[in-house]
C-alpha cells in the first residue's frame, strides 16, 4: 500500500484550472493531491467578469478560441447548471461605432458555430430596458454568466468525492527533483506552520500567472505575460442580459449580470510581475470604467458601486503587443519532458475561465499517458455536485413541495441540489445575500473553509451591499466556535474587514461611503476592535 | 410656523439641545430625518463630557453612570477593554483596565449570533479570570426562531421584557458560584425597568454588553429623550427632512421641509446638528464632500484619494470632515459666519465622539439661552 | 449629468444601509413570524427579485403599509413603497371574495345604505357574524361600521348646498366613503366649521373611493381606475383655483403620495392643493387670515393619536397645534404607535390577533392617560380604538365644531 504522502499526481494551484484538473484526474481513478497556497479561486479565477462567453467576442480575431468557447459554453450549461445563469448576451452598436463591423462579426460567429441573431434595436430595448437607448444595432448571442467561485468549489468538491486530497493555505516552497525527474514537492502549511514533503510521478503546474515562478522552481522557463484588468461591481443587477460592444475588443466594453450584482470591465495594462500579488485600482481606471460603462447602460452613471478590483490575465507571451489584448487566449499545455527534458512535470496555462475543463482534460491526458493509464475523460458528461437536478427553478421545485422560503431559494441558487441537505440553522448570517447559518455550517464542514474570506467565496457572505457590516462578526463567531480559537477568528475578522475596505476605497463616495462610515462605527466603536 | 429655535437633526446633539432649551422656556422644533446614531450606540459615551449632561438626562429619566471628567473602562463585545466616560445604566464601568470579578458567566439566548460570546470569553480569560459561556432558551423566543431574520436584539428584547421573572429564574439556574454575569443588551427596550428587575433578582453583578445593531438601550434613551422633549412642549417633526434654507444678509430666514412643502418654518436661531455621512449631514460625490442644506464651508482633504487610510481600523480622514465655524460655533459660508446659525455635534470638523458632541451642544445652548 | 453625482434616485433601495431600524419599529414583525420584516421584504428582497422574479415572496402581503418603516428610516428609503410595488408587479395570488368585499367600500356603501337599518341589524346579528367569520373569514369580534340611512351627499344636497352660494371664498370637500356612508356627522361638522370661517363648501362632480383598501388587497388596477376618476375631478376644481380638503388622513395620504408612487397617476398639478382640513385651518389662523373663537364652556381632556399615514405625511403637527389653540383643552400627545387596524387588515379573521397585539401599546397608553376623548384624523383608527378601549374617538374637525362658538367665529371672519 502506498504511503500517505505518495500520490499519482500532484497539482499545484487551486484556481479553476487546478480544481478542474484535480476533478478530471480523480474521475479517471488517479490518486490526486491538490495544493493551493491561499484559497481556491483567489487568483485570476476569482477576479474576472464571470462571463460565460459564447465565444462571440473572439470570433473576428481568433476563430480557434471562439470555437472552444462555444463548445465549452454548451457543456457548462449541462454540467454546471447551478453555477450558470443562461442570460444570453447582446453585442450593441452605438452611433459612434461602425455598423459595418456587425456583418463581419455575425459571419465570424456563425463560422465558429456560434448562434448570432441580428435583432431590431427596438426589440433589444424591450428585452433589456437598461441598454443605451441610442443603439443603432444589436446582435443576440448565447452569452451568459458563470459564478467562478461556485464553479471552482464544485470542481474541488467533486475531486474530493472521487478521493482527491486538497490542501489549501499550503504553499509549495520547493520542487523535489532527482536528476532530470521531478519527484514531488515540499510545502509549508500557512495555518499550522508545518513543513511537509509529497511525492508523485507526475506534478502539474496549474499556477496561472504564478506558474511562472513554479516553473522557475522546477528549473524551467515559461514566459508569462501579466496584464492587469480592473473591474467595477455595481450594487444590483442593472441588466439581465450581458451587454457587449460590437467592435474590436477594447476597454470596459462588457457588462455582465452575476448573481445579485453586475460587473463592468475591463481595462488592460501591462504590469510588472512583482505587482501580481497586490493589485490596486487607480482613480483613472475607475473613471474610465464608469465613462465607458455608462455608454453600454446609462443607468450605471447613477447606480451605487460596491467595489473595484483587478485581476491578472495569465497570458503566455507570444508576441510584442504592449497591451496584451491581441494575444490568443489559446490553451498552452507543456510537457516539460518533451520541451525541456524534465520528466514528471507538466505546465497547463493560457486559456481562460471558459475553457478550464478543456485545459484540465488536456493536462490530464498528458498525465495519464505518462502514468500509462488508459481512461477517457468524462467531465463533459457528468454534472458537478449541485447541478444534478438542473437549473434554479427546476431545482427548487424538485427539492421542496411547499413554496420555498427566500433563504431556501437563495441557498438553492448558490448550491443547487446540495440545498436539500442544508438546514436553516439559527437564522440568517448574511442578510443582503440571504445566507443562513445552516449554509455557513455546510460550507465550513464540506468546502475547506479556514477564514472569513474563504467563506465569502463559498457562500457570498460579505459580498452584498453591506460588505460585511453585519455578517462578518456573526460569521467570525461561528468560525471561532468551529476552529475553537477566538484569537484567530478575531484576527481573521480584522483581515476580512480590511480586505473588504480595499475594494471599497477606490469607489468610496455617496452611499458607499455612508455604509463604510456605518461599518466603521460598528467595528471600531460598538465592538471595540 | 414659527419657533424660537429650529434644530436640524434629532440625534444625541439635536435632542440634547432641544431638551435643554425647551427646559429654559425656549420653544423648539426638531426636524429629524428618520432615526439616528443613538440606535447604534455602544451604551457608553467617550471623550470629555460636560457636567450638565448627567443632570439633564436624569430629568428625562435616564441614569448615566461614571464621571464625566474622568475615564473609566468598559468591556467590549470583542473582549477588549475600552476607555469611556459615561455609560447607560445597563453597562458596568470599571475603574481600571481589568474587570471586577473572580468568576464569570456569559449567558446568551440560544441561537443569538449578534453577540460574539467567544470573543468576550477570550478577553476575560486573557485577564486571567475563569469564564464560562452558557446559552439559555425560553418558550417566549420560539416565535422569533420561526423567522430566519428575527433573532435580533430588538426582537428578543420585545419578548424578554415581558417575562423578566422567567429570565431571572433561568439565569439563576445557570449560576454556579459566579460573581459576574454577562448578558447581551437585549433587555429594557421601552423602559429601564427590566434591566433593574433582573439586577435585583440575580445574586451576582450583571454587565449588559452591546450587540450588533440596533442597540436596545440606545433606542430606549432616544425614546426617553424625545418624550421628555415633547412633554416639555417641544415639537418633534419625525421623518421629515430639511431640504432648503433661505439665507439673506448673513442670517437664516426660514427652512423648507420635504413634508411641509410650501409651509415654511422660521425661528430666531437655528442649530445644525445633522450628523455626518450616515445621516446625510454631509454628502460626498466622486469629486467632493459638501454640506447639503446650507452649503457651508467644509473642512476635508481636497483629493478623494486623501480621504482614506489604507487600514480600515486606523483613523479615517473622511470621518474627521465637517463644517468650519468661528469660535462661537457659527458655521462659515464662503468664509463668512452665519449669525443666527450654530453647528453642534458630529457635523463639526475634527475627531468625533459623544463628549465632543455634548460639549458643543451645551456651548450652543448657552449662547442661545443668554 | 456628472457621473455618480447622485446615486439612488432611480434605485432608492440602494440607499439602505442595512441598519435594521425599520425592522425594530415594524409593528407586524413581533406578531407574525411569517412576515420577513421591512428590510428583508423591501430593499434586501428587491435585489434578489431583480436577479430572479422567483424570489418574490407572497408573505409580503402581511405588510400593513403603515409606512412606519419609511418614517424611521435614516436613509430615506421608501421601504413600504418597494414592498407594495413588488406585490403589484410580482404577486400571482388573486384577491379573495372577502378581500374584494372589504376593499369595495363605495360599492358596498351605496348598496347597503338605502337599507341601512336592515343591514346594520343583520351585520350585528350573532348568526351573521358567525357566518361571516366562517365563510368570508371576517373576524367575528369586529363590528362593521354602521351604515347611515342618509348619505352625506344626500344630506348636503338637501340641506346645505344652497346656503354655500352665500360665501365668496370656497373650498372643495373630498368626503371619502366613511363620511358618505357611515358617518355623515363628520361631514356636517366640517361644513359647519368652514362656514363659520366664512368659507363655502362644494363637493367634487364625481368622487370615488380613494382606493387605499384596493391597493392593500392586491387590486391595484381597480384602484388606478378610481384614482383616475378622482384625479380628473380634483383637477377640475383646482383649475378653478379651489383647494380640496379632506377629513381623513388616509385618503389624503393615498391621493397625494400613493397615486404617483404606486398607481403611476401623475398628480403634480393638484398635489399641493389637496390638504387635510386641519392643516388648512391651522394655516389660515396662523397667518392671521381667519379667526377662531371658542366657547368658554368647552372643557375637555384630549389625547391625540397620530395615525400611521399622518405620521408619514408629517402633518400631525397641524392637528395637534390646532387642538392646543382651544383654551379649554388639556392636551396629551400619545406615543406614536400603530393601532393595528390598518384599514381592512384587522377585519380579516387571520389577522385579528395580530391586529390587537399591534395595538396593545397604544391601548395601554390611552388607558393610562384616561382622557375624555381621543382625537384622531383617521376613521379606521377610530373603529379600532373605540372597539378595543371603549374610549370615544373624535376627528379634530368634530372637536372644533363642538368647541367653536360658531356665531362669534362667523362674525369675526365676516369683517
Amino acid at each position: 500500500m502506498a504511503k500517505s504522502n505518495e500520490f499519482d499526481v500532484i497539482i499545484i494551484g487551486g484556481g479553476i484550472t487546478g480544481a478542474g484538473t484535480a476533478r478530471d484526474c480523480a474521475m479517471r481513478g488517479l490518486k490526486v493531491l491538490l495544493i493551493e497556497r491561499h484559497d481556491i479561486a483567489t487568483g485570476a479565477s476569482g477576479r474576472n467578469h464571470g462571463l460565460l462567453h459564447s465565444g462571440a467576442r473572439y470570433a473576428v480575431t481568433d476563430q480557434e478560441s471562439a470555437t472552444e468557447c462555444i463548445e465549452e459554453n454548451m457543456i457548462l450549461r449541462r454540467i454546471a447548471s447551478h453555477c450558470v445563469d443562461e442570460t444570453d448576451g447582446f453585442f450593441i452598436t452605438l452611433p459612434e461605432d461602425d455598423l459595418d463591423y456587425q456583418a463581419k462579426f455575425v459571419e465570424s460567429c456563425r463560422s465558429a458555430g456560434i448562434r448570432a441573431d441580428i435583432i431590431d434595436p427596438e426589440e433589444a430595448r424591450r428585452l433589456e430596458p437598461s441598454v443605451n437607448p441610442d443603439i443603432i444595432g444589436a446582435v443576440r448571442v448565447p452569452d451568459g454568466s458563470v459564478d467562478p467561485f461556485r464553479l471552482c468549489a464544485a470542481n474541488m468538491l467533486d475531486a474530493k468525492l472521487h478521493g482527491a486530497k486538497v490542501l489549501v493555505h499550503t504553499e509549495v516552497t520547493e520542487i523535489l527533483k532527482e536528476g532530470d525527474r521531478v519527484l514531488g514537492v515540499r510545502t509549508l502549511d500557512h495555518v499550522t506552520g508545518e513543513k511537509s514533503e509529497w511525492y508523485a510521478p507526475v506534478t502539474i503546474n496549474a499556477g496561472g500567472i504564478w506558474g511562472h515562478g513554479i516553473a522557475e522552481m522546477a528549473g524551467v522557463q515559461v514566459g508569462m505575460f501579466p496584464a492587469k484588468g480592473a473591474l467595477l461591481i455595481f450594487a444590483h443587477r442593472v441588466n439581465n442580459i450581458v451587454i457587449n460592444r460590437c467592435r474590436k475588443p477594447a476597454n470596459a466594453d462588457i457588462l455582465v449580470p452575476g448573481d445579485t450584482v453586475c460587473i463592468i470591465g475591463t481595462t488592460s495594462t501591462r504590469v510588472p510581475y512583482e505587482e501580481c500579488d497586490n493589485m490596486k485600482v487607480t482613480p483613472e481606471e475607475v473613471d474610465l470604467l464608469l465613462t465607458e460603462g455608462a455608454k453600454l447602460a446609462p443607468a450605471l452613471a447613477t447606480t451605487r458601486i460596491l467595489r473595484a478590483y483587478a485581476g491578472v490575465r495569465p497570458l503566455v507571451s507570444a508576441d510584442n503587443d504592449p497591451t496584451g489584448r491581441n494575444i490568443s487566449r489559446g490553451i498552452v499545455c507543456l510537457d516539460h519532458e518533451e520541451r525541456d527534458g524534465l520528466k514528471g512535470f507538466i505546465t497547463i496555462t493560457g486559456g481562460k475561465l471558459m475553457t478550464y475543463r478543456l485545459m484540465a482534460e488536456k493536462a490530464t491526458d498528458v498525465a495519464c499517458r505518462k502514468l500509462g493509464v488508459d481512461r477517457h475523460c468524462a467531465t463533459a458528461l457528468t454534472p458537478l455536485p449541485g447541478s444534478e437536478l438542473g437549473g434554479f427553478e427546476e431545482t427548487i421545485k424538485k427539492i421542496w413541495t411547499m413554496p420555498a422560503t427566500t433563504y431556501q431559494k437563495a441557498t438553492a441558487f448558490r448550491t443547487g441540489s446540495s440545498a436539500k441537505d442544508i438546514e436553516k440553522g439559527v437564522g440568517l448570517v448574511c442578510e443582503c445575500e440571504e445566507v443562513s447559518s445552516g449554509e455557513v455550517d455546510y460550507a465550513i464542514r464540506n468546502l475547506e473553509v479556514h477564514s472569513l474570506t474563504d467563506l465569502r467565496r463559498r457562500t457570498r457572505v460579505g459580498m452584498g451591499t453591506c460588505q460585511g457590516e453585519l455578517c462578518a462578526c456573526r460569521a467570525a463567531g461561528m468560525l471561532a466556535a468551529s476552529h475553537g480559537c477566538a484569537e484567530r477568528a478575531r484576527k481573521d475578522m480584522r483581515e476580512f474587514m480590511n480586505e473588504r475596505w480595499k475594494g471599497s476605497r477606490p469607489i468610496a463616495w455617496g452611499d458607499t461611503l455612508r455604509e463604510c462610515e456605518f461599518t466603521n462605527w460598528i467595528y471600531n466603536h460598538v465592538l471595540g476592535l | 410656523m414659527k419657533f424660537q429655535t429650529i434644530i436640524v437633526g434629532g440625534g444625541l446633539a439635536g435632542l440634547t439641545a432641544g431638551l435643554a432649551l425647551q427646559k429654559k422656556g425656549i420653544s423648539c422644533a426638531i426636524i429629524s430625518s428618520g432615526e439616528n446614531a443613538l440606535h447604534f450606540s455602544s451604551g457608553t459615551f467617550s471623550g470629555d463630557c460636560p457636567e450638565e449632561t448627567v443632570r439633564l438626562f436624569e430629568e428625562a429619566g435616564i441614569v448615566l453612570k461614571g464621571d464625566p471628567a474622568k475615564d473609566s473602562w468598559r468591556l467590549t463585545p470583542s473582549g477588549s477593554m475600552q476607555k469611556v466616560r459615561l455609560a447607560f445604566e445597563d453597562v458596568t464601568l470599571y475603574p481600571s483596565e481589568k474587570i471586577n470579578a473572580t468568576n464569570v458567566l456569559i449567558a446568551n439566548p440560544e441561537g443569538f449570533i449578534d453577540f460574539p460570546t467567544a470573543f468576550i470569553a477570550d478577553g476575560i480569560s486573557q485577564q486571567g479570570i475563569p469564564c464560562k459561556v452558557k446559552s439559555f432558551s425560553l418558550p417566549c423566543l420560539k416565535l422569533l426562531r420561526e423567522s430566519p431574520s428575527e433573532m435580533r436584539s430588538v426582537g428578543i428584547a420585545k419578548k424578554l421584557d415581558g417575562c423578566i421573572e422567567e429570565v431571572a429564574e433561568c439565569i439563576k439556574g445557570l449560576l454556579d458560584g459566579e460573581d459576574l454575569v454577562i448578558l447581551p443588551q437585549v433587555f429594557g427596550l421601552a423602559s429601564p425597568e427590566p434591566v433593574r428587575a433582573l439586577r435585583a433578582a440575580i445574586p451576582a453583578e450583571i454587565n449588559f454588553i452591546g450587540t450588533m445593531p440596533p442597540s436596545v438601550p440606545g433606542i430606549r434613551v432616544q425614546l426617553q429623550l424625545k418624550k421628555a422633549f415633547e412633554r416639555a412642549g417641544g415639537t418633534f417633526l419625525m421623518g421629515d427632512t430639511a431640504i432648503m434654507a433661505e439665507i439673506a444678509d448673513g442670517t437664516v430666514r426660514f427652512i423648507r421641509t420635504k413634508n411641509l412643502d410650501s409651509h415654511i418654518l422660521s425661528a430666531d436661531n437655528y442649530i445644525l446638528a445633522s450628523g455626518t455621512f450616515f445621516s446625510k449631514g454631509l454628502t460626498s460625490s466622486m469629486q467632493k464632500i459638501s454640506e447639503p442644506l446650507f452649503g457651508l464651508d467644509v473642512e476635508c482633504p481636497e483629493e478623494r484619494t486623501e480621504w482614506y487610510s489604507e487600514d480600515f481600523f486606523a483613523p479615517q480622514p473622511y470621518m474627521a470632515a465637517g463644517v468650519k465655524t468661528d469660535k462661537d460655533l457659527h458655521p462659515l459660508r464662503d468664509g463668512q459666519p452665519i449669525s443666527n446659525l450654530y453647528a453642534a455635534g458630529s457635523i463639526l470638523a475634527g475627531k468625533k465622539n459623544a463628549g465632543m458632541a455634548l460639549t458643543s451642544t451645551f456651548k450652543v445652548v448657552k449662547k442661545i439661552a443668554l | 449629468m456628472t457621473l455618480q453625482e447622485i446615486t439612488g434616485s432611480a434605485h432608492n433601495f440602494e440607499e439602505c444601509m442595512k441598519c435594521t431600524v425599520c425592522t425594530a419599529y415594524c409593528p407586524v414583525v413581533p406578531v407574525n413570524p411569517r412576515y420577513p420584516g421591512p428590510k428583508q421584504a423591501g430593499p434586501d428582497g428587491e435585489r434578489l427579485r431583480l436577479k430572479n422574479p422567483e424570489f418574490f415572496d407572497e408573505a409580503l402581503k402581511y405588510c400593513l403599509n403603515c409606512k412606519r418603516c419609511e418614517v424611521v428610516c435614516p436613509s430615506g428609503v421608501n421601504v413600504a413603497d418597494i414592498i407594495q410595488e413588488a406585490r403589484i408587479r410580482y404577486s400571482q395570488s388573486k384577491p379573495k371574495l372577502r378581500d374584494k368585499i372589504l376593499a369595495s367600500t363605495d360599492t358596498m356603501g351605496s348598496l347597503a345604505r338605502p337599507f341601512a337599518p336592515v343591514v346594520n341589524g343583520v351585520l350585528s346579528l350573532g348568526v351573521t357574524k358567525a357566518m361571516m367569520d366562517g365563510v368570508l373569514a371576517v373576524d367575528k369580534h369586529r363590528t362593521f361600521p354602521k351604515y347611515s340611512s342618509e348619505s352625506f351627499e344626500g344630506w348636503f344636497k338637501r340641506k346645505a348646498k344652497a346656503a354655500q352660494d352665500a360665501f365668496k371664498e370656497k373650498v372643495a370637500y373630498f368626503h371619502g366613503c366613511y363620511v358618505n356612508y357611515n358617518y355623515p356627522q363628520l361631514g356636517k361638522d366640517f361644513v359647519k366649521v368652514m362656514n363659520a370661517l366664512g368659507i363655502g363648501v362644494e363637493l367634487l362632480d364625481k368622487e370615488k373611493c380613494c382606493g387605499v383598501a384596493m391597493i392593500s388587497n392586491g387590486m391595484s388596477k381597480a384602484a388606478a381606475k378610481n384614482a383616475a376618476i378622482n384625479s380628473g375631478a380634483i383637477s377640475k376644481v383646482v383649475e378653478k383655483g379651489l383647494r380640496v380638503l379632506t377629513t381623513s388622513s388616509t385618503c389624503t395620504f393615498t391621493m397625494r403620495d400613493e397615486y404617483p408612487e404606486l398607481l403611476h397617476i401623475d398628480n403634480a398639478a393638484w398635489k399641493n392643493s389637496l390638504l387635510l382640513a386641519t392643516r388648512f385651518i391651522y394655516e389660515a389662523v396662523d397667518s392671521g387670515r381667519k379667526k377662531l373663537i371658542f366657547k368658554d364652556s368647552y372643557k375637555a381632556r384630549i389625547a391625540y393619536h397620530t395615525p400611521c399615514h399622518l405620521e408619514k405625511l408629517g402633518w400631525g403637527v397641524f392637528s395637534t397645534r390646532l387642538l392646543k389653540m382651544i383654551p379649554g383643552v388639556e392636551f396629551t400627545l400619545l406615543d406614536s404607535a400603530c393601532c393595528g387596524i390598518a384599514g381592512t387588515y384587522g377585519f380579516k379573521k387571520e389577522n385579528y390577533e395580530a391586529s390587537q397585539a399591534i395595538g396593545k401599546a397604544l391601548f395601554e397608553d390611552i388607558a393610562s392617560v384616561a382622557p375624555d376623548v381621543v382625537a384622531c384624523d383617521c376613521e379606521t383608527c377610530k373603529w379600532q380604538i373605540e372597539m378595543s378601549t371603549g374610549y370615544k374617538v373624535m376627528n379634530p374637525v368634530s372637536i372644533l365644531a363642538e368647541a367653536l362658538d360658531t356665531e362669534l367665529t362667523a362674525e369675526a371672519n365676516r369683517s
